[in-house]
């Protein structure tokens, strides 16, 4: 039945509205560049987010574990391959995404028998200078964005508004790790609240009041010691975690995903103080 | 497909094949001969090389780098058909990145040794058609043990382990006796000497190859041509520079000049 024109456009939007609420539980990831390269951030609870993929590239994603597996899989493989072939400085962010995994994406999220990939992944890619570094977005249908400085996964477009504008907001021209840290977990912050805000408004839509309050709650940003309670109160039931590429890392692989101890040395002191407590 | 994390086989899946079994036409000389070393001391595995590449008797490089990093700890020093040897190391180096980035742990150094011999002997053909025979030395630093290892290997891929030193290359057999006797009889076995004893001994054993086989490469000092001396410790692989090398060299090595 999905043969007719009608049928298949119907069905492409029912795909849209079952997608769209797959990443209601999901948790936003946050990549910005910093002085000494890029760092990518997410709160999970358990499966890890953030992945290593080649000497300069690497992978965050919100989704379906198995799906995120399989994509970091044909990732890993492609660039491999065409690092062992030609060289690793072939191997860039774009050809991966734009000749690699977003086609594929794009023609499970279209193929209607099929079961689509429920992912949105977010690609990093280090340059061999600050100005050449990359970071790619893909969304469930297969559409990318290539963007500078900082960039985010989310559960919904406005939420991702949020924390992009939040981000080029807050941002500085050059900072350091502590305060990319500290920024990215005030912009994961804002999504989280921004989500939680928007899953409380469609409960309460049927009551006329809805509207009123979903205004007032979109207009005021919220404070810096407000985010950084809410990461804390977050962080207690999950794990901070975060990863990055060092352009003056030694050896030819950049990736390092930072571990506790550095992550108690790098967190913003009152943090450190919430946690303990 | 995920359990695997086989970079070898996703190459062979994609119709990669390493090496050819042609044989060696006649009058074909093929680039070999050299002198590798390893050895452990204090704080971990010395592996060093000679920089020569021969062709029969003919010189084909004087700057050859033979003992090549693989990954943060562990070092294959090569010495055989060099063709063959840097497409292994490629290869290797390749298979270690994938499994860790697949797996999302490192390879054991177990897991490390095994690559190196299975691919020898996919080579096997090639080795003996004489257009790839390799014969490396694998050392690295086991973080798991937290102890220095060295292996060796024939052609055809069987491994040993050298306890405390291996050698290999036709510049081999002078070193091989050297280093038997300083290890029995020196004032201190290897494995107690200290870093800067240790690279002046590695120097004194190449320099020793070089005298006795015209295949090895002995230090220029007027092309500033040091052999290539690595050190692999707990902190990882790391390249001793020519700056550390030339006054080991003229002040220790270097005699009656």
């Amino acid at each position: 039945m999905y043969e007719e024109p009608y049928r298949w456009v119907e069905a492409v939007g029912n795909r849209r509205q079952y997608l769209d609420d797959q990443f209601k539980q999901g948790s936003p990831v946050v990549a910005l560049t910093y002085e000494g390269g890029i760092l990518l951030t997410t709160v999970s609870k358990g499966t890890p987010k953030l992945y290593e993929i080649y000497d300069r590239l690497a992978l965050g994603g919100m989704g379906h574990p198995t799906d995120l597996e399989k994509l970091r899989f044909s990732l890993l493989e492609m660039a491999h391959v065409e690092g062992f072939s030609r060289s690793p400085s072939d191997v860039t962010g774009s050809r991966l995404v734009k000749y690699g995994i977003a086609p594929v994406i794009k023609q499970a999220f279209e193929e209607v028998y099929k079961a689509p990939f429920i992912v949105r992944i977010l690609v990093a890619e280090l340059g061999s200078k600050p100005e050449k570094d990359a970071l790619l977005t893909i969304n469930y249908d297969g559409t990318f964005e290539e963007a500078t400085g900082c960039a985010t996964l989310a559960a919904t477009p406005t939420v991702q508004t949020k924390m992009l504008s939040y981000l080029k907001e807050q941002m500085r021209a050059t900072q350091s790790l502590d305060q990319a840290l500290d920024l990215a977990l005030r912009a994961w912050a804002i999504g989280s609240l921004a989500h939680q805000e928007e899953e409380a408004d469609q409960q309460t839509e049927a009551k006329p009041s809805a509207n009123g309050g979903a205004d007032s709650s979109t207009s005021a940003t919220p404070s810096r010691d407000s985010l950084m309670a809410h990461v804390r109160k977050v962080a207690g039931e999950r794990t901070i975690e975060c990863a990055v590429l060092e352009r003056q890392a030694p050896g030819s692989s950049k990736y390092r995903s930072l571990k506790q101890a550095d992550l108690s040395q790098l967190l913003p002191k009152m943090f450190q103080s919430g946690v303990a407590n | 497909m995920g359990m695997q994390g086989d970079f070898y086989q996703l190459l062979k899946e994609q119709g990669y094949q390493l090496g050819s079994s042609v044989a060696a036409g006649h009058g074909q000389e093929m680039t070999n001969a050299t002198t590798i070393l390893a050895f452990k001391y204090r704080d971990g595995v010395l592996v060093a090389g000679d920089r020569r590449a021969t062709a029969g008797n003919m010189v084909m490089y004087d700057r050859t780098d033979k003992v090549l990093e693989i990954d943060r700890h562990s070092v294959m020093a090569i010495a055989g058909v060099p063709a063959t040897a840097y497409e292994m190391v490629r290869i290797l180096e390749h298979s270690f990145k994938y499994y860790r980035r697949t797996q999302l742990q490192e390879l054991s150094f177990d897991g490390k040794l095994r690559s190196v011999s299975k691919l020898l002997k996919e080579n096997v053909p090639a080795a003996l058609a004489g257009t790839g025979a390799v014969v490396p030395v694998f050392a690295g630093y086991d973080m798991e043990q937290g102890s220095a290892k060295i292996y060796f290997y024939d052609i055809l891929g069987a491994e040993f382990e050298g306890v405390e030193y291996a050698v290999s290359g036709s510049g081999s057999p002078t070193i091989r006796g050297i280093l038997h006797y300083l290890n029995t009889w020196g004032e201190q076995p290897l494995n107690a000497l200290p870093q800067e004893q240790a690279i002046v001994q590695a120097l004194r054993l190449l320099t020793s190859a070089a005298e006795f086989d015209s295949a090895t490469g002995g230090v220029n000092r007027e092309a500033s041509l040091y052999p290539v001396v690595k050190l692999i410790t707990e902190a990882g692989v790391q390249t001793v520079p020519d700056a550390t090398l030339k006054p080991l060299y003229e002040s220790q090595v270097v005699r009656y000049v």
